[in-house]
């Protein structure tokens, strides 16, 4: 894992300073909230529905035992006992009080956490494959390169005042696990000719202009990565559209200019203000490589057990996945329990986990953007006894990709930009769904809701997607299919007028009849049928005879 | 209003034009003109030996405005809100692509949280209200000189 330099933790700690003086100059009136929101977005604070909201940097979902301790610590002593992962591999605290978060900042930068550029018009925190670094699929791990971009990034003078928010996701792996191809710019890995660089993809996202990122360069050598990176930012930065909150996403000013017109202007930008210092050299990529090598592993020949229990055996199917090193699996623990929100987790709950990170996992987690989270290096010898420790926690659900496996935003219970409530919708499904036999005849399946047009649930690219809307007061939802966020990637078509929430699930049961109905072997899944057949087969299905 | 440069109060040796000597082309040293006024007597004011500033509003700050402006001895930049990014990029290409070596200045929304940010971005003075000097003055100096970029 990545250890903070002497100059990380100046850093870190000058900006800890600042933000207290900000924090001061607002409670004494030296700020209005005007312009506090922008300071304070930039330290992930946000004002949300019912009080601020604080969300935290996990940097490419990597989290060791200590700072998932402290985690666990700040919800209780600052918040209300739980946090809850975001899509982004963060977590948010949803009660802090605005006093209180200097010290929150204090306490996160004694483990080397902070909540810089977790919000506001800059560049976010970089996402990353969560099974990075432990995967055979592998043509090099991208961890390296989310750190470096991480750190030019950081208080980046040119590129802290965007015309909007900028997210930014490298991938190592043909597959993409990430959901690399809807953020505004999406790098992956790839090998030419033996040299190792970057495919690069610009104007991806969601919202309520969902579109799919374009490549903009086939092939772009490791040395220049971060010019390149510029290049692209001052574009955006001069040309975005700040006229209109919803038209000033790089996808936008890509779409209006035409991807070629687009290039142009950013090649230009190359050429002329390439800098030699921003050149990346060898050692110091070597340098950074260093601190992502795995613990020390010993191959070894164990199988994972295989028990009289079916429930283990349920799980152990659904939620692990065999290392690189052969003796060892990855293990998913899942934060879809039927009676919790996806993603929240309480603090005895990550206290007890940080634990058994230690015991089992060489005290490491990592957080997926699908709001679980994994522990990333067990000796299948051990399998069996992490299974008990976890279902002790509530913490042993066996439906990793399954259809209780929900993507889903906060939605009306917090978000002030909530059009209907998301996470009751969820619990209704997870629920309904419980049977993990019927979920495994339903094979993979993603579903993802949203409590708005913004999409923070990323419905556009759930294989089922679920938009809140407010229809006079009374809540519709309405319902894409066919989206995807894997390299496949595609944006889901809507079926239909939407529903009331009473006749959601009928209508969810409905599509999967449509499914089963069409499915020609056992294997196909829900998106290679959709694909084949079309929506018309299930519009017809859905409406024809209401 | 005062100017400060870096930490230092310094002296305002610029002051913009009015209509009518901008009409009777009476370019006085340190007068400051707008981008439009610039446009317009771009091509008569090549040989003039006075000393003159342009004020770029934010708004302005696109890259179809930038050019080399080696004639201009100040770039006032007129920030509409802080939050309007252009001009780090604007100055910062100026220096770069146009190797513009007069001096930047920033005028308007802008806040001292933005200080060490606009000088890196190649700006070298700010216009402020004189009860704003030590806040202004205190960001400089929580900054330690380490950055993650060159
Ligand atoms: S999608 Fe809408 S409701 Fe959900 S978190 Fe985002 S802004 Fe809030």
């Amino acid at each position: 894992m990545y250890k903070y330099s002497e100059k990380d933790k100046s850093i870190i700690e000058s900006r800890t300073k600042q933000f207290k003086n900000q924090v001061q100059r607002r409670l004494n009136g030296q700020l209005s909230e005007e312009e506090f929101k922008p300071l304070r977005l930039m330290n992930g604070l946000y004002l949300q529905l019912h009080a601020y909201m604080l969300r935290v940097a996990i940097p490419y979902g990597e989290l060791s035992s200590s700072q998932l301790r402290k985690l666990a610590f700040i919800a209780e002593k600052f918040d209300r006992g739980y946090g809850h992962f975001t899509t982004r591999q963060n977590i948010q605290f949803n009660w802090p009080k605005l006093p209180d978060v200097p010290d929150i900042l204090h306490e996160l930068s004694k483990v080397e956490m902070h909540a810089i550029q977790t919000s506001g018009n800059c560049i976010r925190n970089i996402s990353s494959d969560h099974l990075a670094g432990i995967t055979i699929d592998e043509i090099e791990d991208p961890r390296p390169w989310c750190e470096i971009i991480r750190q030019w990034s950081t208080f980046h003078p040119e590129f802290s005042f965007l015309p909007r928010k900028f997210k930014i996701a490298v991938i190592g792996s043909k597959k993409d696990r990430a959901a690399m191809l809807v953020h505004d710019i999406g790098l992956r890995l790839i090998k030419k000719d033996k040299e190792i660089g970057f495919e690069v993809f610009v104007g991806g996202g969601q919202g309520r202009t969902p579109i799919i990122a374009k490549k903009i360069k086939n092939f772009l050598q490791k040395k220049d990565l971060l010019n390149y990176l510029e290049a692209i930012l001052n574009t955006y930065n001069q040309e975005g559209r700040r006229d209109n909150i919803y038209k000033a996403r790089i996808k936008i000013l890509v779409k209006e200019l035409g991807i070629e017109k687009f290039k142009l202007l950013v090649d230009e930008n190359f050429k002329k203000l390439s800098d030699k210092n921003l050149e990346i050299d060898k050692v110091s990529i070597d340098k950074i490589f260093s601190f992502f090598t795995l613990p020390e592993l010993k191959p070894n020949s164990h199988k994972v057990q295989i028990h009289k229990n079916k429930e283990y055996n349920e799980w152990v199917t659904q939620n692990t996945l065999s290392h690189k090193v052969s003796g060892y699996s990855i293990v998913h623990i899942s934060l879809k329990s039927a009676n919790h929100p996806p993603g929240d987790i309480s603090s005895q709950q990550m206290m007890a986990l940080s634990k058994i990170s230690e015991d089992f996992s060489f005290s490491e987690i990592r957080v997926t953007h699908e709001q679980n989270l994994i522990l990333p290096h067990v000796e299948n010898k051990n399998i069996y006894k992490l299974w008990i420790e976890l279902k002790k926690l509530s913490l042993a659900t066996p439906n990793i990709g399954l259809i209780s496996d929900t993507i889903c935003c906060p939605g009306m219970d917090y978000c002030a930009l909530a059009t209907a409530r998301s996470i009751p919708i969820s619990q209704k499904i997870s629920n309904h769904f419980k049977s993990f036999s019927d979920q495994k005849i339903l094979g993979d399946l993603k579903i993802k809701i949203s409590g708005c047009i913004n999409a923070c649930g990323h419905h556009h690219v759930g294989n089922i997607g679920i938009l809140g809307l407010d229809r006079n007061g009374q809540e519709f939802y309405q319902i894409t299919l066919g989206g995807s966020a894997k390299e496949d990637a595609s944006i889901g078509e809507i079926v239909g007028p939407s529903f009331p929430e009473s006749k959601l699930i009928d209508a969810i049961n409905t599509i999967l009849n449509t499914y089963k109905k069409n499915k020609k072997k056992k294997t196909e899944d829900f998106l290679s049928v959709f694909r084949r057949v079309g929506i018309k087969e299930f519009k017809k299905d859905l409406y024809d005879n209401t | 209003m005062i100017i400060l440069n870096k930490r230092h109060e310094k002296e305002n040796e610029y002051k913009k034009i009015n209509d009518r000597d901008f009409l009777d082309r009476k370019f006085f040293d340190g007068a400051i003109l707008n981008l439009a006024q610039w446009v317009e007597i771009k091509k008569e004011f090549k040989n003039k030996k006075v000393k003159i500033g342009i004020e770029f509003s934010s708004n302005e700050c696109s890259s179809s405005n930038e050019s080399s402006m080696s004639e201009i001895s100040l770039i006032q930049i007129k920030f509409e809100t802080f939050k309007d990014g252009r001009p780090f990029t604007f100055a910062r290409n100026l220096r770069k692509k146009y190797g513009y070596k007069g001096e930047i200045r920033a005028t308007g929304h802008i806040l001292p949280d933005q200080y060490i940010f606009l000088i890196r971005c190649g700006f070298d003075s700010v216009e402020i209200a004189e009860s704003d000097k030590d806040i202004w003055i205190e960001f400089l100096n929580m900054d330690n000189g380490l950055y993650y970029q060159p």
